[in-house]
């Protein structure tokens, strides 16, 4: 159902207006917008708080995720999967470290590393309860810099995500179109449907052996596998009938190419999806600045930031998971 | 600054009636928010509107697309965006929050400012928002948007974003609500609850997003019910008068009539205010321009004007839209 919400999206998602036409439109001063800096003071003791539970996690001198403080010592959470090969912390007060990996966890796609440090009083966070974030309630993070912040709500209902499975890569057209199949009426360029030599107008017929009829049931029956899986499909073309084997791509990298939205979006979080629960919310903060924590309007820490998945939207992982990581992480 | 007069009587009269709780100034109608106790006004203010207007969100479906809508009338007319309904007379269908489907079928609208109107085809009552009066959104004010973003989505639900209006000019208003393509159709509120403007365009800075004021769909009411989709086909095909025009009290300002067009003609000069085509009152550049080009080149118009305060009248024959 998701696939199909995807594709006849995509007819959406290229109204997009040219930013030079209006010079002559007086415009909000940018430090009393939503993340201008007025807003930003505003939040008093909770910006500190968030600037300095966080750190920045660096490889080749470059920021590749922010991670936060859960321990006195230098234990630092943050995302395993951007986080592979981090070699340095730097904190907000200008400090670098050396870091040490100490644990990884699948499920929640979180990683405990280690500041190498002889200083026991590093500014942990304040854990909070995350149920008293409801939708419309203010959240905060540090920005990548660590010199400012970004404040946004918590925006859709906590939930779980599930499984993205794998993906052919291409763009169906109504049902029925065509008789006994679903025609195609995009090939994504470079994706797997395109690498396997499907070609736009052709129509499938069946998804390893299984005849099809709706798009519905093409992407059910794609989907059911993970990306790298193989599937038959065939297709008639021009009255032939052909067979080809194609390797699922991942939907997020497929589509990502595909859809302008994304594109105006920046990069998004290669994993974010399968997660037991998160927080949505709709601070911009880019693909390089997941992981660090995510704080309420009293500065207490009430998840981690575990995905970027468009430009408007962040999951985070509730505090009460990542606690729970973390106790197994410290094996208490 | 328009409308402070107003503003301030609105607070006097409160003040008659709701003498206790009225204190100095609410958060949300600060300037800036200065500390978190403000900022958690500006919280509660949000979380007590939400559950009085979400119930009135739609998605839209229809076999080519989805976008977001809202109801505005008991009856279930719903304000949309125009690249949402695509043309008039489209039969599609509604989602409401709580996953009923109800059909409906696409009315009028305008590609100019992108406003769209949709109708649910099934009997009401259903549940509807306030709409806010003309000109009573300012730079600055608080806002929070509603949407479907990719669709209906029972385990998300709704999504809501909160910024403040940063721009306004002719037909577009611009927040810093964050908006995705997908949000299209979908309601801007003020903090009283009231739509102020529908989701349109998204920006390249993410902050700066492009919404269709409520202004537009206030000026073009019955043209929008009327069933009819006002394209930019339409507005090169149609007919032509040749000013340029600003928005003004109790009509349009001419700033400037262009060479050699029925406007220059006619005698038209800037600060000329164009009050009514054909009985018909303007109240903004857009309706103006859907008036004249809903009419064909060589149709007659009758336009009512004032210069220097005199009313004046006169026949004017429409030419054709110059070619680029």
């Amino acid at each position: 159902m998701k696939i199909l919400i995807l594709f006849t999206f995509l007819a959406y998602t290229y109204s997009q207006a040219e930013d030079s036409d209006d010079n002559t439109t007086e415009l909000l001063n940018e430090k009393f917008r939503l993340n201008g800096l007025s807003t930003q003071d505003a939040f008093g003791s909770a910006r500190g708080k968030a600037l300095s539970a966080t750190v920045r996690l660096v490889r080749n001198d470059k920021l590749i995720a922010l991670g936060g403080f859960v321990d006195p010592s230098g234990y630092v959470l943050t995302k395993a999967s951007d986080c592979v090969g981090a070699r340095e912390a730097q904190t907000s007060d200008g400090k670098t470290y050396r870091l040490k990996i100490k644990k990884r966890d699948e499920k929640t796609d979180l990683a405990l590393y280690q500041l190498i440090s002889d200083k026991d009083s590093f500014p942990v966070v304040q854990w909070g309860d995350e149920n008293s974030t409801r939708t419309g309630s203010w959240v905060l993070s540090s920005f990548s810099k660590l010199e400012e912040i970004r404040v946004g709500v918590a925006s859709g209902k906590p939930r779980k995500i599930g499984r993205e499975g794998g993906v052919i890569g291409v763009i169906l057209g109504a049902d029925g179109d065509s008789v006994g199949g679903v025609r195609i009426s995009e090939v994504v360029p470079q994706a797997a449907a395109y690498k396997a030599g499907l070609l736009k107008g052709d129509v499938i017929t069946s998804v390893d052996g299984r005849k099809l009829k709706s798009r519905d049931q093409v992407a059910k029956i794609v989907g059911k596998n993970d990306p790298g899986d193989v599937v038959r499909i065939q297709i008639k073309r021009d009255d032939e009938v052909k067979f080809f084997n194609v390797t699922l791509g991942h939907r997020s990298v497929t589509f990502d190419l595909f859809n302008r939205n994304l594109q105006m979006s920046g990069p998004v979080s290669k994993r974010k999806d399968n997660f037991p629960m998160i927080l949505q919310h709709d601070l911009p903060l880019p693909k390089n600045s997941m992981g660090g924590p995510l704080f309420n309007l009293n500065g207490e820490c009430i998840g981690f930031n575990i995905a970027r998945v468009d430009r408007v939207t962040i999951y985070a992982l509730p505090a009460e998971q990542v606690r729970e990581t973390l106790s197994k992480f410290l094996g208490k | 600054m328009r409308g402070y007069p107003i503003v301030l009587f609105g607070v006097f009269f409160l003040r008659l009636f709701l003498p206790a709780e009225e204190n100095q100034g609410k958060a949300w109608e600060l300037p800036v928010p200065s500390n978190p106790k403000e900022l958690l006004e500006i919280q509660d203010r949000l979380q007590s509107l939400l559950p009085k207007v979400q119930g009135a969100l739609v998605s839209i479906e229809a076999n080519d697309g989805a976008g977001s809508g809202i109801i505005v009338s008991e009856d279930g007319l719903v304000l949309t965006a125009a690249h949402v309904i695509g043309k008039s007379n489209k039969k599609m269908f509604v989602r409401l929050p709580n996953g009923k489907r109800a059909p409906a079928v696409s009315l009028g609208g305008s590609e100019l400012s992108d406003a769209g109107m949709l109708k649910i085809t099934k009997a009401g009552p259903w549940p509807f928002v306030e709409m806010a009066p003309k000109g009573s959104s300012q730079l600055g004010a608080w806002c929070f948007g509603l949407g479907h973003p990719g669709g209906f989505d029972k385990e998300r639900g709704l999504v809501v974003r909160l910024g403040r209006v940063i721009g306004r000019k002719d037909e577009t208003m611009r927040t810093d609500s964050r908006l995705l393509g997908g949000d299209s159709g979908g309601p801007l509120f003020d903090f009283n609850g009231r739509v102020i403007a529908i989701h349109s365009r998204i920006s390249k800075k993410p902050d700066e997003n492009f919404h269709v004021p409520i202004e537009s769909y206030l000026a073009n009411w019955e043209f929008f019910q009327n069933e009819t989709l006002f394209t930019m086909e339409k507005m090169e095909k149609g007919g032509f008068l040749g000013v340029a025009c600003k928005e003004a009290k109790g009509g349009v300002m001419v700033v400037e009539t262009i060479k050699e067009t029925p406007a220059e003609s006619s005698g038209l000069q800037p600060d000329d205010l164009l009050v009514s085509i054909d009985e018909q009152k303007i109240d903004n550049r857009e309706e103006l321009t859907i008036l004249i080009a809903s009419k064909n080149p060589g149709d007659e118009i009758k336009l009512e004007y004032e210069r220097k305060g005199k009313s004046m009248s006169s026949k004017i024959k429409l030419g054709k839209r110059p070619g680029e």
